[in-house]
């Protein structure tokens, strides 16, 4: 009995020690810090983050279908380096007539909306000048985005509204 | 004589800017150098009652700038070392009292007659901050093992680098406890180095003498057996040009440590 007690207790300890190697407060401490500082430095948030990842599977999956629900996009440093990582799970390659079709319907969405929004556009291309502050700049962006290629992907507009 | 204004900062409030001002200053001054200390958190001053002065005060930075005294009427000698003076803060204004181009004349006064003026940064980023870094060309950026000492840190070096002033900056590390750091508790000095890619001018270990040494107003470096003060010394003769390593503060202490050090470095390579 006396024996068995000691055992378990010789196994809790070494136990022990072995959660506290694999999941120690610092270490989740320096993983944490790391996230924060990286959203610090570039001013992106996650919800930035968010839809850059969005903004990215609309563009990539004009030439790849992919999982959309598993493209990874992260940022990360290696010393003084920060670098974007961006991870793709490819399921299929389209076909060349696939690509042209989605490119020529991005084409004809283009020119409709330039039509539609001449006076519009002149505008934020005096906007595009003249970027400044960085806050300012998203939002030019955005804007800009919203007026030039509107009809490439309606769902996706009524998102960014 | 044109001396080196050094301002000490650190974004978070109460990771030991003070304290590490008062010891720098008086370690400096007892190696022989000219100090002049600089308190610029006004209406929040607390360098005089560290440095034991808080009695001397006649005058504030806000008189010199205010013209009801002249710079030198404003300086306060230390009791014990003549090398070492403080220009103190004023306690009944705010921030707005003194302009970054005020504490730019200030300090290029100073540079005449000191080799080292000292610049007491208060806590945060705003005009407090941009008025303490105003006149400076180094600085020293206090932080602590914690997250949101580290990110603040962090935050204080990116407004830094974007100063053309700071020619320099370098980490001290405050209130280090090894013993937690071995017991992985604690971020290390290494981590929190590599987070923030910057170079290191002194690990400062946490130390109880540094509490009894303010209620004193009696700065740590003055104690000859205290780690700490032997830390801040160590730091003073860095800033002097001296090459000295750093304390080893990570061997253990005791049998039962260095067991504990022997298994977690076996569970470390099994890993």
């Amino acid at each position: 009995m006396i024996l068995q007690n000691l055992y378990n207790k010789v196994l809790g300890f070494f136990r022990q020690t072995e959660t506290e190697q694999t999941e120690s407060s610092k270490d989740t401490a320096c993983n944490r810090l790391r996230v924060v500082l990286m959203q610090d430095r570039t001013n992106l948030t996650p919800e930035l983050m968010e839809r850059m990842r969005k903004e990215m599977v609309e563009l990539l999956s004009k030439y790849v279908e992919m999982d959309k629900e598993a493209l990874e996009l992260n940022l990360e440093q290696d010393g003084d380096q920060v670098a974007l990582m961006l991870s793709i799970p490819v399921i299929r390659a389209k076909d060349e007539e696939e690509i042209k079709a989605a490119l020529e319907a991005e084409d004809k969405a283009k020119e409709d909306s330039s039509e539609e929004s001449e006076n519009e556009e002149s505008d934020t291309s005096e906007d595009n000048e003249s970027e400044s502050s960085n806050e300012d700049e998203e939002k030019t962006e955005s804007s800009e985005e919203s007026t030039q290629d509107p009809a490439d992907e309606n769902q996706n507009e009524d998102k960014k509204d | 004589m044109s001396g080196r204004v050094i301002v000490i900062t650190s974004g978070k409030g109460g990771v030991g800017k003070t304290t590490t001002n008062a010891n720098i200053g008086t370690a400096l001054a007892r190696a022989g150098k000219k100090v002049v200390m600089i308190d610029t958190d006004l209406g929040l001053r607390n360098l005089d009652l560290l440095l034991g002065l808080e009695n001397r005060i006649v005058y504030t930075i806000v008189d010199v700038v205010e013209e009801r005294c002249k710079l030198k009427q404003a300086l306060v000698k230390d009791k014990k070392n003549p090398n070492l003076c403080l220009l103190a803060a004023a306690q009944t204004r705010d921030k707005t009292a003194v302009t970054e181009e005020q504490l730019k004349d200030i300090c290029e006064t100073l540079k005449k007659d000191f080799d080292f003026i000292l610049v007491d940064c208060p806590a945060g980023i705003e005009q407090g901050f941009q008025n303490a870094v105003a006149g400076a060309s180094e600085a020293i950026v206090v932080t602590t093992p914690e997250m949101s000492a580290v990110r603040d840190a962090d935050r204080i070096i990116g407004l830094l680098e974007a100063k053309e002033e700071i020619k320099s900056y370098k980490l001290l590390l405050n209130r280090v406890r090894p013993n937690l750091i071995q017991s992985n508790d604690m971020m290390s000095v290494d981590d929190v180095v590599e987070i923030l890619s910057a170079e290191l001018i002194g690990i400062i270990p946490e130390d109880t003498g540094i509490i009894t040494s303010t209620n004193k107003g009696e700065p740590i470096v003055n104690d000859e057996k205290s780690l700490a003060g032997k830390a801040y010394n160590n730091v003073a003769r860095r800033i002097i040009g001296e090459d000295v390593p750093f304390l080893d503060l990570d061997e253990p202490k005791g049998v039962m440590a260095k067991v504990k050090k022997f298994f977690s470095g076996i569970m470390g390579k099994e890993k």
